[in-house]
């Protein structure tokens, strides 16, 4: 072959590869089919979770031709790390899972994603959604269309451990720490955590104490300049923190435990109680294909409740828990506003919290529903719910009032210091006071700086 | 009539030739290696926050104000002391534990050499996420290592302790030593061996026969494992980042960790990431110029 005929043949071989791809895109033009590029948030190892593909993803699909849904599946700090960097390169997914501050305080201070209220109202929906899901978000205005409530404290006890071990059932913070010696001498852990990633400690524990030692409006007077991080509110709470590891009642062991590492020693009795938030109640009901459960329906009735600690020394607040508004879905601010897209965009997004997909996670445990088309105790009733649908509806009346979640109100300058300085109490390097200092210099330096 | 080439003509043509084989590598190098450095240390001297570089919130230099921030923060130096541990686990015990398997395998000291050579070797093979993942369990609370060690001491627990980094410096050494055996059983094999027989028959011990004739002939490869060791420590991530994540309270984070975490936790600080990237590229600047005096010094003599 000459070396002109190879050039010949070269260039014809792009030729056709060329006009095909275009081919193919005048095609998907003429249909008139959308993509849609989707971030979603999924733990692939819990159960129902891979039905969420089939029951949530593949029905819109097929109900709505017309869409076309590229979707990327990512967990934990992968997925936050992830979103990062789509916001850093402003190559940001049509619609993604988010926060409505904390891990997803960049989406809302940069100012990449849509204010949601003005499409809510445009279709009437307001009404549909519990009001307090529809608060201003960090951006100051709708940046996703939350699930519903979450509190981030949730103390699951195992009755069963307490009974088989002569103890009784108590979630009072004293009658708790006398459990320990009883439980050790067994080899059994009072407390189950998982403390390596650090912000575990901060959401599922420490900002409920916060709540119960600085009053349910402590961030409005920190942000009023009437209280500081060095004052007894926030030192008593780290104190307790303290407490807790020295006394045995969270082993410092917890610090090399991954998260969600120790739900399945906690369902086999490894430990009485587990403390996360209310969003792992779904990894411990029955996979609905497997018809497999970490902790069956008979034992989620007879030997397990849903709770909070209660009674800390010297708590100003009584029964409170730590809540913020859940997670939930937006939309790229990349979109042209009254584009094929953003139509094709918000249907999805009404669908992912609409009635439909709102009763599915209701089934599964993964949320408690902002929409209140989906009625909770006649779903329950309906589908004969498993025990811990309901006792987490009872949970959520037992426990208020309901205070601020630190990396929901603070900016991660701030908080990742309290986050650190969590894990240094747990190692025993740093006394609370040296934490409080610390994190009082890191919110008088964001104060400066922004 | 033919032209007839004068030296002007030929050595117009020797560079038409340097310049057409060296440009597309220098392009290539400008535009992967030269262009991000040099853009991540004007980054690290400015305000940017993410977004548009153009056009969108308004970028300022802020001179060095991220690099007086990081060497304000104790976790820096924490991860700075972290690195340095690794660089020694990898020079002084990666580099002569691989030399020690490699002598004992290449001088026939063990039975079944090509088995232990694919044992030792197997770790460097495996996916470092899949070592990192099988390790972390190893070492969790409720992991093989608590429990085997409750068989001999009842009622142990295995805690992070004062000091993290142990189990993370030991798979590092389990990990890449095999990579180091591989290296020197290639060198090892270049040895004439009627030399090493020669020393023998002249009555030379196994210790004389190593000080003498087999460490001399690699001493060039030592320097080269070394440079390797240490570029390869600074770059450490992977396995650590899926083992710990740089936790509990950064105290198994190394540099490059503790930058991604500026770049990507919470509200990111790309200037602060940019200024520790900066300084990581110093860092490696002095080690391997440290290296380099290192082989001039003692290396080349095989």
């Amino acid at each position: 072959m000459t070396g002109l005929k190879r050039v010949t043949v070269v260039l014809l071989a792009l030729v056709v590869i060329g006009s095909s791809l275009f081919a193919q895109g005048v095609k998907e033009e003429a249909k008139g089919q959308v993509t849609l590029n989707v971030l979603n948030y999924i733990d692939m190892s819990e159960p129902n979770s891979a039905n969420e593909v089939r029951l949530v993803w593949e029905k819109f699909e097929k109900e709505n031709p017309d869409i076309k849904i590229v979707r990327e599946d990512l967990f934990n700090e992968p997925f936050h790390y992830k979103t990062e960097a789509y916001i850093a390169s402003g190559q940001l997914p049509d619609v993604l899972y988010m926060w409505p501050s904390g891990r997803s305080t960049s989406l809302h201070t940069t100012g990449s994603v849509k204010d949601l209220m003005p499409l809510l109202e445009r279709d009437g929906l307001v009404d549909d959604y519990n009001p307090a899901a529809l608060a201003p978000q960090f951006s100051g205005f709708l940046g996703e269309l939350p699930n519903g409530i979450t509190t981030t404290h949730m103390l699951f006890v195992n009755k069963k451990v307490l009974r088989d071990n002569g103890l009784k059932l108590s979630t009072d913070y004293n009658d708790m720490k006398k459990m320990v010696s009883t439980l050790k001498a067994k080899g059994i852990e009072l407390i189950a955590m998982d403390n390596m990633d650090d912000w575990v400690m901060q959401s599922c524990l420490f900002s409920m104490v916060v709540g119960r030692y600085g009053g349910t409006d402590w961030y409005d007077r920190l942000a009023a300049g009437k209280i500081k991080f060095t004052d007894d509110w926030f030192v008593k709470s780290l104190e307790l923190i303290d407490d807790m590891y020295k006394s045995g009642m969270i082993n410092r062991n917890t610090l090399s435990s991954p998260y969600g590492a120790s739900r399945s020693s906690f369902a086999t009795g490894k430990a009485a109680f587990l403390i996360d938030g209310d969003w792992a109640t779904g990894s411990f009901m029955t996979d609905i294909t497997t018809g497999d459960a970490l902790i069956n329906a008979k034992a989620q009735a007879d030997d397990f409740e849903l709770m909070v600690i209660t009674n800390l020394p010297g708590e100003v607040v009584a029964n409170s828990n730590s809540g913020v508004v859940g997670t939930g879905w937006g939309m790229s601010a990349n979109i042209p506003a009254g584009s094929a897209k953003e139509e094709a965009a918000w249907r999805l997004i009404k669908y992912l919290q609409g009635e439909y997909v709102q009763t599915y996670r209701l089934t599964t445990g993964a949320s408690f529903p902002s929409n209140l088309k989906v009625d909770v105790a006649k779903v329950a009733a309906e589908q004969n719910l498993e025990p811990f649908i309901t006792k987490r509806a009872e949970y959520y009346n037992k426990y208020v009032p309901i205070t601020p979640v630190i990396d929901g109100v603070l900016h991660s300058d701030v908080y990742n210091v309290i986050n650190s300085g969590l894990q240094e109490i747990g190692l025993g390097s740093k006394a609370p006071r040296t934490v409080a200092a610390e994190v009082q210099r890191a919110w008088e330096n964001f104060l400066k700086n922004n | 009539m033919a032209k007839v080439l004068t030296m002007a003509d030929t050595k117009r043509e020797q560079r038409r030739a340097y310049w057409s084989l060296v440009l597309p590598g220098f392009l290539l190098y400008i535009a992967v290696m030269a262009f991000p450095t040099i853009f991540s240390v004007v980054l690290s001297l400015t305000s940017y926050n993410g977004g548009k570089l153009f056009g969108g919130r308004p970028v300022e230099m802020v001179g060095l104000k991220w690099y007086k921030r990081l060497f304000a923060d104790e976790y820096f130096y924490r991860a700075l002391k972290n690195n340095l541990w690794i660089v020694l686990v990898s020079v002084l015990g990666q580099i002569p534990l691989g030399f020690f398997l490699a002598y004992v395998l290449y001088r026939g000291l063990v039975r079944a050499r090509d088995f232990f050579q694919t044992m030792i070797y197997l770790p460097t093979v495996i996916s470092t996420v899949v070592i990192g993942i099988l390790w972390k369990s190893f070492f969790a609370p409720h992991g093989a290592f608590p429990e085997l060690m409750r068989i001999f001491r009842p009622g142990y627990e295995y805690t992070m302790g004062s000091h993290p980094m142990i189990p993370v410096l030991f798979v590092i050494l389990w990990m890449y030593s095999g990579m180091y055996m591989i290296i020197f059983m290639a060198n090892l094999q270049k040895i004439d061996n009627a030399v090493i027989e020669a020393a023998r028959i002249d009555g030379a011990s196994e210790m004389q026969v190593l000080r003498h004739v087999i460490l001399p002939a690699l001493s060039g490869v030592i320097v080269v494992t070394a440079i390797l060791a240490i570029s390869g420590s600074l770059k450490s991530f992977d396995l650590i980042y899926v083992m710990t994540g740089g936790g509990p309270a950064n105290r198994t984070s190394v540099l490059s960790i503790y930058m991604f975490d500026k770049a990507f936790k919470g509200a990111p600080n790309y200037p602060l990431a940019n200024a520790i990237s900066t300084v990581m590229v110093i860092i490696s600047f002095a080690l391997i110029g440290l290296t380099k005096f290192a082989e001039n010094k003692f290396g080349g003599r095989e």
